[in-house]
């Protein structure tokens, strides 16, 4: 996260009551494309609007689809969502598949998700099965009724074994071998 | 939020007490694995803006041991502001003054310089001896490990245990004990 987007809304992944899990609702409520009639930057819009828009409108009946020609105005897609969301769309001298592809984001999408910076690329409503971390989590429980400070848990237990132990061992194994073997006096 | 979640929450962020002995411990060194503790970098759940540092108590802080002949060599730089008041303090001569000022010192130097130090260092108490307020005491549920092996002196192992210890080999006759 840069600076610039510091006032980007923040937000999970999350699918709205579950959507697609069972039933789908498409969250697309409505959709206005305004556009003009003369100017070069609509073309693609107006393609559009002539050969794809009615199978659109037939194929989403639960999508509202309004027309709004203006003179002299650039081609513009307004999509209003299910969560309230309002999403603007410059379309100004897109190709006619860019704008089927464009629509076909608005249509498909939850809301106003470019707007939002996530937080994270997954989101779970079960995020720990064993619980979540505690300070005693994996201690070991001979700590509970310790006296601290204590050399046996203080102590670096990770060093190689010393000359002296191992000296100390090779002497006991002796021992068990022979029997009688000399010490110190 | 559940009363279940809201202990749960309480017992993520409680802070945890840690005691370290510093007895021959090289308090650079040390420093590295207390800084761990006192900031909260152990934990799973760390991040920078999560106040998740726990408390350290360092005993035995006038038994340190410095590396080679950094007693003498190693100096502490202090200047008071006033043209001439720069003054320079050599190890030996401020563990006389203070001894837990070189393990603080230390602790302090291993952070990086932001605000939160300060804060951090808060948590931090250092007694130069084992006796520690029974108050400090009584909240410790931890002990860190010492990085070294704090060597056993002849003399303060058990007689009996010294006399059982294997005879590599035999002085020759003519060997003069002293």
């Amino acid at each position: 996260m840069s600076n610039k987007h510091l006032f980007l809304n923040s937000g999970f992944v999350r699918a709205p009551l579950q959507n697609g899990v069972g039933r789908y609702v498409c969250q697309l409520q409505r959709i206005v494309l305004k556009f003009c009639k003369t100017h070069g930057s609509c073309r693609g819009l107006r393609d559009f609007i002539e050969q794809d828009l009615v199978d659109f409108a037939k194929q989403n009946p639960g999508v509202v689809v309004y027309l709004k020609p203006r003179r002299h105005r650039g081609p513009v897609a307004v999509a209003e969502y299910l969560n309230g969301d309002r999403v603007w769309m410059n379309l100004a001298n897109k190709t006619h598949s860019e704008i089927t592809k464009w629509i076909e984001v608005l249509r498909t999408q939850q809301g106003d998700i470019a707007s939002t910076r996530l937080r994270k690329y997954q989101y779970t409503d079960h995020p720990s099965i064993q619980g979540p971390w505690t300070p005693f989590t994996f201690k070991n429980p001979e700590l509970n009724t310790a006296v601290l400070p204590d050399q046996k848990f203080g102590a670096n237990d990770r060093l190689p074994m010393s000359a002296t132990e191992q000296l100390r061992l090779m002497f006991e194994k002796q021992k068990l071998e022979e029997g009688d073997v000399k010490t110190a006096e | 939020m559940s009363a279940f979640k809201r202990v749960q929450q309480w017992a993520t962020f409680a802070r945890t007490w840690h005691v370290f002995d510093c007895k021959w411990q090289d308090p650079y060194d040390s420093a590295q694995v207390i800084k761990k503790y006192l900031m909260g970098l152990h934990k799973p759940i760390y991040h920078p803006t999560n106040d998740c540092g726990d408390v350290v108590v360092c005993i035995n802080s006038r038994d340190i041991a410095l590396r080679g002949d950094e007693w003498r060599k190693r100096a502490y730089f202090h200047h008071t502001g006033y043209p001439g008041g720069a003054s320079w303090t050599l190890a030996w001569e401020l563990h006389n003054k203070d001894p837990t000022m070189i393990i603080r010192k230390a602790i302090y130097r291993s952070m990086k310089g932001n605000l939160q130090r300060r804060h951090t260092m808060e948590r931090l108490f250092i007694f130069p001896g084992e006796d520690v307020p029974q108050d400090i005491m009584q909240n410790v549920t931890n002990q860190i490990r010492q990085l070294r092996l704090v060597p056993t002196r002849l003399d303060h192992i058990p007689e009996e245990e010294v006399q059982k210890y294997p005879k590599v080999m035999d002085y020759p006759q003519d060997y003069v004990l002293k």
